[in-house]
């Protein structure tokens, strides 16, 4: 998809892989199609993520090879960030700071309809610098939405370089935790922590919003992409392409053929 | 006005509990009523307006009926692209209230002011614009928007100037309604607090037909060149910047299916600057009887039978 689509948001879809990887393996109670009225909610608020979702939605079934053939093509309904017009991608986002935002809003009117449904909204770190995330949380907590499970998809890095550099974020699971949520900070990459992560704070009793902090890497899986914000939004050479999947596929293929 | 307001919003969350009526902190007494009656349907989202028009949207795909309530200086135009993106885009019956429009809050100076709303929200898709003239109209264009599952913005003014019509009109999207008839050469047009101004004004030029325009988008082109076919002169009046509003749709259709002189008449394209009561602030923005007529006349002068 990068490749064919030239100049894309490539590292910032690589961060998350693993975290869509578990939610739509082992905690999105989704049914057999897009769209049923009980279904849990997916929010990619982060929107420039976008391309790791195009790849779980064509794992399970609801885009084609042929749709992931088109994107960046004219005519093509798989825009570069998220659109909700996309079965099986729930809000608008790319301009960030919405997602969040309307994701509560389903949260609690799952809650106002007596619903077991969950919402889980990924941000980035990035995102954290949008005022209206902050509003968002405050309303989380004031409405104790505890079937809201935000991940923050912490890279470390935005547009023009380091989180830290630009709008330092701080201590992210301290400023989550002193807005009302409970928190826990894992490895982003590491499946196994985040599934039991998830796992006990979807179980949680306590009565308000709930939040992971994913530690990730911008690029992960592509040395050359780690930690370079060079890759946020750039085009795949023809030699940069090959070199990307062969290390891909040097990781992957031991898992697949053990 | 405030009162057919508060009575269709009581009716309609009586009948459909799916309405909830989202507040940004603020209201005060004109909720009073509504949180007594329907507290569990009341969501006060506190002083944060992103947010509030993010929740609507979520409440909105998961089935519920949002009224989301705002001084019209906050939401629309704080909000913009919320409205865009997390409602629009996706076509939500979400039913905005923007209180207070134009320079209601005449004393409190631009911060609480809105005479560019109407132009923001008429470019955004989907977006659909009512603005009623008086209690018969209001309740009318509650009825039709809570008919209609798509978004809506329903701008509220200057509310206690009386009424302009003697019983509630049969109010559809996109149609003028009859205020006064004539077939002399001016038709005045007016939307919102203006068109009681209209109707003063009109006094002036025998045989002028009033007309009322709370549908500001749609806004039909048939029924338009109809109300204007009969004149020579049209007269758009509007508490709202001269730019992008009622006068701004009129010439833009007029000019395509009916070109004829359009004399647009708002504020002015500026801010205040000063603050005082709303007389004074309509006057210092040349929308009082006396200088609405002058600009008539100066209109008529450059456009000659």
């Amino acid at each position: 998809m990068a490749y064919h689509g030239s100049t894309v948001h490539i590292a910032c879809s690589f961060s998350l892989v693993e975290i869509l990887a578990v939610l739509y393996r082992s905690h999105l109670k989704l049914g057999a199609q897009p769209g049923l009225p009980d279904r849990d909610y997916l929010i990619l608020s982060k929107g420039h993520g976008v391309m790791a979702q195009y790849a779980c939605l064509r794992e399970i079934g609801w885009l084609t090879d042929e749709h992931i053939a088109t994107y960046y093509d004219d005519g093509t309904e798989l825009k570069g960030l998220s659109d909700a017009s996309v079965p099986g991608l729930e809000v608008n986002s790319g301009s960030l700071g919405h997602g969040l935002a309307v994701g509560a809003g389903l949260a609690y009117g799952a809650l106002r309809r007596g619903s077991s449904q969950k919402v889980y909204a990924i941000v980035g770190d990035g995102e954290c610098n949008e005022g209206s995330i902050w509003e968002t949380l405050l309303f989380a907590s004031q409405f104790k939405l505890h079937n809201l499970l935000v991940i923050v998809d912490a890279n470390g890095f935005q547009a023009m370089g380091k989180t830290a550099e630009i709008m330092d974020l701080g201590d992210l699971e301290k400023k989550f935790a002193a807005f009302g949520f409970e928190t826990r900070t894992v490895d982003g990459h590491d499946e196994a922590a985040l599934d039991q992560a998830i796992t006990e704070l979807v179980r949680s009793t306590v009565p308000g919003p709930r939040a992971i902090i994913a530690k990730t890497l911008k690029g992960k899986g592509v040395s050359f992409m780690e930690d370079s914000n060079l890759w946020h939004y750039t085009r795949l050479s023809e030699k940069t392409y090959q070199d990307a999947l062969a290390e891909l596929a040097a990781v992957a293929e031991p898992e697949l053929h053990p | 006005m405030r009162n057919a307001f508060s009575a269709a919003l009581l009716a309609a969350a009586q009948a459909d509990e799916r309405i909830l009526l989202i507040t940004g902190d603020h209201g005060y007494a004109l909720f009073d009523e509504f949180r007594h009656h329907f507290p569990n349907q009341y969501i006060n989202a506190g002083i944060a307006e992103q947010n509030m028009v993010g929740i609507a949207a979520g409440l909105a795909k998961g089935g519920f009926r949002p009224v989301v309530y705002a001084l019209s200086a906050f939401s629309p135009v704080r909000v913009l692209e919320q409205i865009k993106l997390d409602v629009c885009c996706d076509e939500l019956p979400v039913l905005f209230i923007g209180d207070g429009a134009g320079v209601v809050y005449s004393s409190l100076g631009v911060s609480h002011q809105s005479t560019e709303d109407i132009a923001a929200l008429r470019a955004l898709a989907h977006m659909r614009i009512l603005s009623p003239a008086d209690a018969h109209e209001m309740k009318a264009a509650m009825e039709l928007a809570f008919r209609t599952p798509a978004p809506v913005y329903l701008r509220m003014g200057k509310s206690d100037l009386g009424p302009v019509h003697a019983a509630p009109p049969a109010l559809e999207w996109g149609r003028l309604l009859p205020v006064s008839p004539g077939d002399g050469p001016l038709v005045f047009i007016g939307t919102g607090s203006l068109v009681n101004l209209a109707v003063k004004l009109a006094n002036d030029w025998p045989g002028a037909a009033v007309w009322s325009a709370p549908s500001l988008k749609p806004l039909d082109a048939d029924s338009l060149v109809a109300a204007c076919e009969p004149h020579r002169i049209v007269v758009t009046l509007e508490e709202h910047n001269v730019l992008g509003g009622l006068g701004g749709a009129v010439a833009e259709i007029l000019s395509q299916e009916h070109p004829m002189p359009v004399c647009r008449i708002g504020v002015p394209d500026r801010f205040s600057h000063f603050c005082g009561s709303y007389a004074y602030l309509m006057r210092e923005h040349g929308l009082d009887l006396d200088s609405a007529r002058a600009q008539v006349h100066a209109f008529t002068k450059k456009h000659p039978a």
